[in-house]
């Protein structure tokens, strides 16, 4: 039976995690992007990121694109699994309403 | 690894709301990145059809020349300078290990086009504008089956459109290319921007 996760389902993070697997599973998202789509602060994205990073959700990815550098994020494998079951325990949740 | 609350209480209140976020933030993202290009593309010629074909219909000899040639450069250098706006914000490994193969497929198809043209020597200008129709649509068509691109199915009643111009209504070809072919992927692009 999929379970409810504590770290994604907090808001910011379950938004970004939904923007994440949205893309390609080869695809990253610039930073900059990902934080005017989900109309947040630098500092409050990057807090989340972090968190997310920490338990193996997503990817950080940092380059130098034109000598600028460049924050890419993508979402790893297990964090499209645990959030595929998120979801699937959110809608059991509503199923048993 | 962060633990997974498998106590964690959740209302079905809070549920329907955190599932109505996961849509609303999918959909947005969606519409910004995977259609974002398409619209764009969409918009931008259909403008160059639509001045470009009107200029076409009314106008004659080299000034139309010089329009195409104006129209074509703007729209080109609007696509590309979109395109890298678009690159910065997704980096895609599959985009760059095959952007080389597009250009040069592009670049193949404008080679047999014009070949094709200059063989076959079209009997008036209407023949050479549904031969490079047909065959900008043709490749539009192989990008979406070879690459999945979800939305170059546009590709099919362009063509069509210009077909029925070109045998029903040579009269008026250019305007019906015009407003049905450019006005048409104009309200396309701006449907699939507003409601997609």
């Amino acid at each position: 039976m999929a379970t409810l996760n504590e770290t994604i389902h907090q808001p910011v993070r379950l938004r970004i995690m939904a923007a994440l697997v949205t893309l390609e599973p080869t695809d990253e998202v610039d930073f900059t992007y990902l934080r005017d789509l989900l109309e947040v602060t630098d500092g409050n994205l990057g807090a989340h990121l972090r968190k997310l990073e920490e338990a193996g959700y997503i990817a950080i990815n940092k380059v130098f694109v034109e000598r600028k550098p460049h924050t890419y994020i993508s979402a790893t494998a297990l964090g499209r699994q645990v959030f595929k079951e998120h979801v699937v325990a959110l809608e059991a949740i509503l199923k048993n309403k | 690894m962060a633990k997974n609350d498998h106590h964690l209480a959740v209302s079905p209140d809070e549920a329907e709301e955190a599932l109505a976020a996961i849509q609303t933030i999918a959909q947005k993202t969606r519409q910004s990145l995977s259609s974002g290009g398409t619209y764009i593309t969409l918009i931008v010629t259909g403008v160059v059809w639509l001045v470009g074909f009107t200029c076409t219909q009314f106008l004659s000899g080299q000034v139309v020349g010089y329009i195409w040639t104006g129209l074509s450069i703007v729209g080109g250098l609007t696509g590309a300078v979109m395109g890298l706006r678009m690159g910065k914000r997704v980096r895609s490994p599959l985009t760059t290990q095959t952007m080389k193969r597009v250009v040069l497929f592009w670049l193949f198809v404008v080679i047999y086009g014009a070949t094709i043209i200059g063989i076959t020597r079209p009997g008036d200008g209407k023949q050479a504008v549904l031969f490079v129709v047909l065959f900008i649509m043709l490749g539009q068509l192989a990008m979406g089956m070879l690459f999945s691109f979800s939305t170059v199915w546009w590709a099919l009643p362009v063509s069509a459109l210009a077909l029925v111009g070109y045998f029903f209504l040579p009269g008026i070809f250019y305007l019906w290319m015009a407003i049905l072919g450019g006005g048409g992927m104009i309200a396309l692009g701006l449907y699939i921007r507003f409601r997609w």
